[in-house]
């Protein structure tokens, strides 16, 4: 087994071991840690196969980006692990029904029949002057150059849905805090009413009081 | 092409036997007495009483998925710049449409106010 067999099925099995974690462990947090170690040590694997650049977006995008979002959204969803685990086995027998029959599709799809070294060959190895990004990038931006703007149309698209989905205004009351600039600013005939009233005089009600007490 | 990748494994290696290691090395080292209170949440002597999990507001999820898309952005500028003298001025053309494009959701987000914290 040569040294680069070696390093794929150590990618490859942290790979796979990381996969089946994410999918059994309870809490979705350390699920979705499991899913950053699956993400990592598939670029690994794809480093392996020469495509330096996917690789390394990977890393960069998936775990740098994706995973946040993620983590934002298990953690916003407030999940109540014991309702989660109600209605398991009802569910079981559908959940397995569609597990095969998406696996039967992949099967028919990307099935044994398409690979082994008589039909795709033996990979060519490059020197190390080669460049993957290089590779890549120039039927991007040329041959592709209209499935490369449409990309642009979809994170425009994911720009507008998002602000239209999370922005809310808030009002003046939903947050309170000091304006300084319009304190300093004040000026006691802005506070401070002087105002002019007629002096009342109240009938004296005491002394009346006593005159009575007196009388009898 | 691999041999230049060969530094980055033993790095990766490295990182994660400083990582592992010592944890390895201190359940096998350390003294273990488990015990039910070790693992109890201490919280000034309470139980805890909820949760830790509590709803936060929706706008870090926005800023989130704002940084992904202009993250995904930087993604295509990176090999772009790498070819830039073999592509052209057709390839130059395809950026600034591309960027175009974004530029419109940027000052979108912007007049929208989906960039102020208050």
């Amino acid at each position: 087994m040569s040294f680069e067999q070696l390093v794929f099925y150590a990618f490859a099995g942290i790979s796979s071991l990381a996969a089946l974690m994410m999918i059994t462990v309870r809490n979705p947090v350390k699920a979705a840690l499991w899913l950053v170690l699956t993400f990592i040590s598939a670029a690994g694997v794809w480093l392996l196969a020469e495509s330096e650049f996917l690789g390394l977006v990977l890393i960069l995008v998936y775990v740098g980006a994706v995973m946040v979002l993620f983590l934002f959204v298990v953690m916003m969803l407030d999940i109540n692990l014991a309702e989660m685990k109600e209605g398991f086995a009802q569910y079981a027998p559908v959940g397995a029904l569609v597990a095969l029959v998406v696996f039967g599709l992949i099967y028919l799809v990307v099935g044994p029949e398409h690979f082994g070294l008589d039909k795709t060959g033996l990979p060519v190895t490059h020197g190390p002057d080669y460049s993957n990004t290089k590779e890549i990038a120039v039927p991007l931006y040329t041959q592709h150059a209209y499935a490369f703007v449409l990309a642009a149309v979809l994170l425009l698209v994911g720009i507008v849905a998002a602000i239209a989905l999370t922005l809310r205004r808030r009002g003046p009351r939903d947050a309170l805090y000091q304006d300084i600039d319009a304190q300093v600013r004040v000026r006691a005939e802005d506070r401070l009413t002087m105002v002019k009233m007629a002096p009342e005089v109240e009938p004296d009600v005491s002394s009346k009081n006593e005159e009575e007490e007196g009388a009898k | 092409m691999l041999e230049n990748y060969l530094p980055i494994l033993v790095f990766v290696v490295l990182g994660i036997l400083f990582g592992v290691g010592p944890i390895v090395v201190g359940y096998l080292l350390g003294p273990q007495k488990p015990d039910d209170e070790k693992l109890s949440p201490y919280e000034c002597g309470f139980e805890a009483f909820e949760d830790a999990r509590m709803k936060f507001d929706v706008r870090f999820y926005l800023v989130a998925i704002l940084f992904i898309i202009f993250d995904l952005e930087i993604a295509f500028l990176f090999p772009w710049a790498v070819v830039l003298d073999e592509i052209g001025t057709f390839g130059l053309v395809s950026m600034a449409v591309f960027l175009a494009l974004l530029v419109v959701g940027f000052i979108y987000e912007w007049r929208k106010g989906a960039l102020e914290w208050e």
